[in-house]
């Protein structure tokens, strides 16, 4: 073992219980540091999953403008679309085929959709119909599991809707109501299903019908209006919406921009932890900095014998740093430990309905960085203390 | 001259004090000679200290010539004299001489291990023997704080020799003991002094030390005042 290693490791046992607080006072700070960096990473992580378990990941639609024909036998290239023309694809499957195979994408749920009415009676409301197959009715937006009262069964022919929608026309599983589409055809349909999924404008607005059923009323006999992708990660999704446009030619948009607010929320949230870790860390370095000046100080006269002895500054400064690179490689693996347990412990807390009270994700508390960072810190905040040290005049050290 | 270990030239020492200056040594010329055991002494005040810290390299000249083995040593930087102190000198002071936290072992070995970076066995066994030779061998694991006055001395003498030096410096070497306890220490320096014929620099206010050495140089008005 190196002899400098020897000495620093001497010098912070010699005075075991300020150095066991000065451990004690960085931990604490790495605790911090790890259990708001796992707090706003799950925060962010809940957020994005609420958001993108019930959205689709990508949308592919037919691009506005016209697209450019091209002439490569190899590739697949959208028919273009008039502007004046219906918009819609038309070679879907195509389209399918091309998402499949596409690394990343695991569901492909092909949309019929279109504005409508809902009318019972005197009332009537608008309704957003999402026309999908019957397989697929929990492709994007899990509404099996949301639905409160019948099923999510559409092979019957019947409509699902929010329950906000339902209690406004007071509508129940079983009641026929007339659905007017925007483009002229209207139709009885019961009611299958009723769900809550807690977004507004799913609950008050959204209704679900069978891809069969929703051409007619939206004359689209072979085309549909949209295709919803989801990802395996949703974060990859605008690279994969990239990748997709550039071989469809259909307008790709990523879940992402449709939700720039959230993106906009974590990402002042990221700040604002950045700031916390930012004071953590110069706590760390402070305590560190000042505990290892005044050992400087006290130790003042036992440095003057070494530099008399022929001892280099450089063996002082080094005994210094390694004293500090100590205390914080202690205080870091202590500290994340510490933070971890009581990440864990936090997390563990649920609220009456059995979800977490708080939404921390203890695997998400930037160990690695938090380590690392502790210890370049602890070194740098040696540096001052190490050459106050390396500078001791032995002829003043050992007179006084 | 090639019997000439240290040989020191019109040296000057001036402190400055803000506008005060005092000039402590006024132009000492001395050589000390191989194996030799010399006494330095002089009133308090004199510089006996001051002139031990300029031939130690701890502490430049005003001006003045130094030169150590026939190599002159005013030039040199920091560093050199540090790596000159550690390998050609030894030193013996009379406080603070130990590292508190570190055996005695340690202590011996201290010069030795730190610029080589390890304490390797060779130089334990080294540090064991000198402890040995100043009759501590058994508290070579006491920890530098758990030992007596005369025994750190003994320890510090012991270390000063760790690297074989050319010239030990000791500074009122006994200043802090009681009169059995600087009698042992003097006989040790003595019997080292005969034994390996290390060459020892002795400053004391004690004039039965200096009866105990070869040669008595005395520090008059900032100048050496006769041999
Ligand atoms: N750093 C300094 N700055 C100013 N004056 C100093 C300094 N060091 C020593 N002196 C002065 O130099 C003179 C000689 O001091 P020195 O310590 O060498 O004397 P000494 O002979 O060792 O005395 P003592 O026997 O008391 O140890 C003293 O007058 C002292 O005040
Ligand atoms: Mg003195």
């Amino acid at each position: 073992m190196p002899f400098s290693l020897i000495v620093a490791w001497r010098y912070i046992t010699a005075n075991s219980l300020q150095t066991l607080l000065l451990v004690l006072g960085v931990s604490l700070s790495v605790v911090v540091f790890v259990f708001i960096t796992a707090l706003i990473n799950g925060l962010s992580i809940f957020l994005t999953q609420e958001t993108t378990s019930k959205i689709a990941h990508i949308e592919l639609e037919p691009a506005n403008k016209i697209a450019s024909v091209l002439t490569n036998d190899n590739r697949f290239v959208a028919q273009p679309v008039s502007t004046l023309q219906r918009k819609q694809i038309r070679n879907w499957q195509q389209v399918i085929d091309i998402a499949q195979s596409t690394p990343g994408v695991s569901v492909i749920s092909p949309i019929v959709d279109g504005n409508a009415f809902l009318v019972r009676g005197e009332a009537t409301q608008p309704i957003a119909i999402q026309g999908v197959e019957p397989s697929k009715v929990d492709a994007i937006t899990n509404i099996s599991r949301y639905i409160i009262k019948g099923t999510a069964e559409l092979t019957t022919g019947g409509l699902i809707i929010g329950a906000d929608l339902a209690d406004e026309l007071g509508l129940l599983v079983g009641t026929p109501v007339l659905l007017k589409s925007e483009r002229g055809p209207e139709r009885l349909l019961p009611i299958t299903g009723i769900f809550r999924v807690n977004l507004a404008s799913l609950d008050k607005r959204v209704g679900f019908l069978s891809i069969n059923v929703a051409r007619p009323l939206f004359e689209l006999p072979d085309g549909i209006t949209s295709l919803g992708l989801k990802v395996d990660n949703p974060a990859d999704a605008p690279a994969i919406a990239m990748v997709l446009q550039n071989s469809t030619q259909l307008k790709s948009t990523p879940w992402q921009e449709k939700n720039k607010s959230l993106q906009d929320a974590t990402d002042a949230q990221g700040r604002t932890g950045n700031f916390i870790q930012g004071f953590a860390l110069l706590a760390i370095v402070i305590s560190i900095a000042s505990a290892l000046l005044l050992s400087t100080y006290r130790r003042r006269a036992e440095i003057g014998i070494m530099r008399a002895t022929g001892i280099s500054r450089q063996f002082v400064a080094t005994v210094f740093i390694l004293q500090g690179v100590f205390i914080g490689a202690l205080g870091a693996f202590l500290g994340a430990a510490a933070g971890y347990q009581l990440c864990v412990q936090l997390a563990s807390i649920t609220k009456a309905d059995g979800s977490a009270m708080l939404p921390i994700a203890p695997s998400e508390g930037s160990y690695m960085l938090v380590i690392i960072l502790t210890i370049v810190g602890s070194a740098l905040a040696a540096v001052l203390p190490a050459r106050s040290a390396s500078s001791v005049d032995p002829v003043e050290a050992i007179q006084q | 001259m090639t019997n000439t270990l240290l040989f020191a030239n019109n040296i000057i020492k001036t402190f400055r004090n803000g506008e005060h200056e005092t000039c402590v040594l006024k132009g000492i010329n001395l050589s000390i000679p191989h194996g030799k055991m010399m006494a330095l002494q002089g009133a308090s005040g004199s510089g006996k200290s001051t002139l031990l810290n300029i031939l130690g390299l701890l502490m430049r000249p005003t001006s003045g010539e130094l030169r150590l083995l026939d190599h002159s040593l005013i030039n040199l930087s920091d560093a050199q004299l540090s790596t000159y102190r550690n390998q050609h000198l030894g030193f013996v002071f009379q406080y603070h001489n130990l590292l508190p936290d570190f055996t005695a072992l340690e202590n011996v070995a201290f010069p030795a291990a730190a610029p080589t970076g390890r304490l390797t066995s060779e130089i334990k066994k080294r540090a064991l023997l000198l402890l040995d030779k100043v009759g501590l061998s058994h508290r070579s694991h006491f920890l530098a704080s758990q030992l007596s006055g005369g025994q750190k001395q003994r320890v510090a003498i012991a270390r000063s020799l760790i690297n074989n030096p050319k010239l030990v410096f000791a500074d009122e070497p006994t200043g802090n003991l009681d009169q059995d306890s600087a009698k042992q220490v003097m006989n040790l320096l003595r019997d080292i002094n005969q034994t390996d014929n290390t060459t020892f620099l002795i400053s004391t206010h004690d004039n039965s030390v200096a009866a105990n050495c070869d040669d008595i140089v005395r520090i008059v008005d900032g100048k050496i005042a006769g041999v």
